[in-house]
């Protein structure tokens, strides 16, 4: 059995597999598809102070190889995810990273110290980049000295893991995640969905409720790709990979471009039980090129710097 | 609640065209077919495609020995595709899936509207109403006589067109409405487009136990993305197609139409 162990932080994960946020309800779905218990994080839909009711339908449509999605954080609450969810995520054996969103600085805040409680909450992962809701934390997410602000007083009260979910719907990302990372993150997430839109040219309406969503699946891969790229350059913390992925091939190629670890997301929706065909295509690439440790390929893109243009541009 | 759901490899045996683009597939599926119960769905998706991408939602519409099929008016990429595949070709299908139709009662009369691929559930709830012991009448609507699929049932059958090419010449809830007058089902079911269940939930609705199979886009089908929520009647909050439903009473929920 190769070794997959990557790290986040001081958390541990025993492989670079995890969920994105919101596409396994709050985990405790998987269970009937595989065993959760076979992946490095569970990470929860993103938990607001109050319940969610979310957005009015249509909230999902689908594109060419992608989906576009506008939910609107539909969501328990955190209290009721800590009494009734991480229970049951506890007993099906995953490690839980919790994903959190607020329309207030302080709201991150009070949520990172509840959460903070929990002895089964091993990270947190900050919610700064949903395009579909005002207080989904977009607005902070575009703005670099609200990012920080609001990095820096969670990490205040949060001394385990913590993440930075990035929006790539912004002109430069390496300057978000070098300031989750000046502010004590222990890693940024690349990236939430990208801004976008379809519409029915029959009904001339669009296709999602709100207009625009956050466009996922397949079509992102290759523009979240080179973002990793960029920030894994930029930072030193680990970067976590989210866009598109698919086949073990997809977690392979990100772990080469620079992230530490990989989410899925839109490829639950399709096939609810890959996570296992995923773990078992990167052991085998492990094993055919004798690869001992997994984390020896992050960042194992051979490459000459003088070839990219933009980092001649910036350095 | 969703019980026991299979993710199974299933194998088409055959596709025929049972009425104007409307197609009946029929795949084996051992473990799905046992346990499905009417008005429940299944996830259908393709092997190693990313475009189609999601999964599509498919009623039930006959299950019996290992084998299961589903009806479809083939007009979007994903149907389009399915119909056009090959018998021993393989399609994934992930069920059975969401809350089906109430328990059927000996000799309890039930009046079943459908319309559309909404006639998908006349097979399976003919099968199961058959094993209960309940009468079922069935109200079959479309535009065009030409898109009505010839099911071979017992029950009564009426049919009512848009254009009076077969049966009633009008709407499936006015022919419903008509036949009332001389008659008091114990429960109204309904399976097809949204205009025909908040038609019948506004006619029905408060008088007869009415069941309404609702249509609303769907990502997952599990609960993981939340993607299909429905209205909660008298609340702000929504229940999820997927796992709620698709079947409500009608009471429970609201339609959202627009104006």
């Amino acid at each position: 059995m190769p070794d997959m162990k990557v790290r986040i932080g001081d958390l541990e994960l025993k492989n670079p597999l995890m969920t994105a946020s919101g596409t396994c309800g709050y985990g405790d779905e998987l269970k009937g598809y595989f065993d959760t218990s076979i992946l490095g994080a569970v990470v929860s839909k993103s938990l607001t102070l109050e319940p969610k009711v979310g957005n009015e339908p249509p909230r999902v449509a689908e594109v060419a190889c992608g989906m576009l999605n506008s939910i609107g954080l539909a969501n328990i609450g955190v209290r009721r995810f800590m009494d009734e969810k991480i229970p049951i995520l506890d007993e099906l054996g995953a490690l839980i990273i919790a994903n959190i969103a607020a329309k207030r600085v302080e709201d991150y805040v009070s949520l990172a110290e509840m959460l903070a409680a929990s002895k089964s909450v091993r990270g947190l992962e900050l919610n700064l980049s949903c395009p579909n809701v005002k207080e989904g934390g977009i607005e902070f997410g575009t703005d670099v000295k609200t990012l920080s602000n609001i990095v820096k007083l969670v990490r205040k009260v949060f001394k385990k893991t913590l993440i930075v979910k990035l929006t790539p719907n912004v002109t430069r990302i390496e300057e978000f995640a070098s300031a989750a990372e000046a502010e004590g993150a222990d890693g940024v997430t690349v990236a939430n969905t990208y801004v976008g839109m379809a519409i029915d040219i029959y009904t001339m309406s669009p296709k999602i409720h709100t207009v625009t969503g956050g466009l996922s699946g397949p079509a992102v891969k290759p523009i979240t790709m080179a973002k990793v790229f960029q920030v894994s350059k930029s930072v030193s913390i680990p970067v976590i990979a989210s866009g598109g992925i698919f086949t073990w091939q997809d977690v392979v190629e990100y772990i080469i471009a620079g992230a530490t670890a990989v989410e899925i997301g839109t490829l639950l929706f399709t096939k609810p039980d890959a996570p296992g065909r995923l773990l078992k295509g990167i052991e085998e690439y492990m094993a055919d090129r004798k690869i001992e440790r997994l984390s020896s390929l992050i960042g194992g893109i051979r490459f000459d710097r003088d070839n990219v243009p933009h980092m001649n541009h910036h350095k | 609640m969703a019980g026991k759901s299979f993710l199974e490899t299933a194998v088409i045996l055959d596709t025929r065209l049972a009425a104007e683009r409307t197609y009946i597939s029929r795949l084996r599926s051992p473990q799905i077919v046992p346990i499905v119960e009417a008005g429940q769905f299944v996830m259908v998706s393709f092997q190693d495609t990313l475009d189609p991408l999601l999964p599509r939602a498919f009623s039930v519409c006959d299950a019996t020995g290992d084998t299961l099929s589903i009806l479809y008016v083939a007009v979007g990429r994903g149907t389009r595709k399915i119909s056009g595949l090959f018998p021993g070709e393989k399609l994934i299908l992930n069920g059975p899936l969401g809350t089906g139709f109430p328990r059927m009662e000996r000799g309890k009369n039930i009046w079943v509207a459908v319309g559309g691929s909404g006639a998908a559930i006349v097979p399976i709830l003919s099968r199961s109403a058959g094993k209960a012991g309940s009468e079922l009448r069935f109200f079959y609507g479309a535009r065009s006589k030409s898109q009505l699929v010839p099911f071979e049932i017992s029950a009564y059958t009426a049919h009512a067109t848009d254009d009076g090419t077969a049966g009633f010449h009008g709407n499936i809830v006015d022919l419903m409405k008509l036949e009332l007058k001389g008659a008091e089902p114990d429960m109204v079911f309904g399976c097809g487009p949204t205009p025909m269940l908040v038609s019948m939930q506004k006619e029905f609705g408060n008088r007869i136990p009415t069941y309404l199979s609702v249509e609303t886009p769907m990502a997952c089908g599990m609960g993981f993305c939340q993607g299909c929520p429905v209205k909660r009647s008298g609340d702000a909050d929504y229940y999820l197609a997927c796992k709620d439903g698709p079947v409500f009473r009608s009471t429970e929920i609201e339609f959202e139409v627009k104006p």
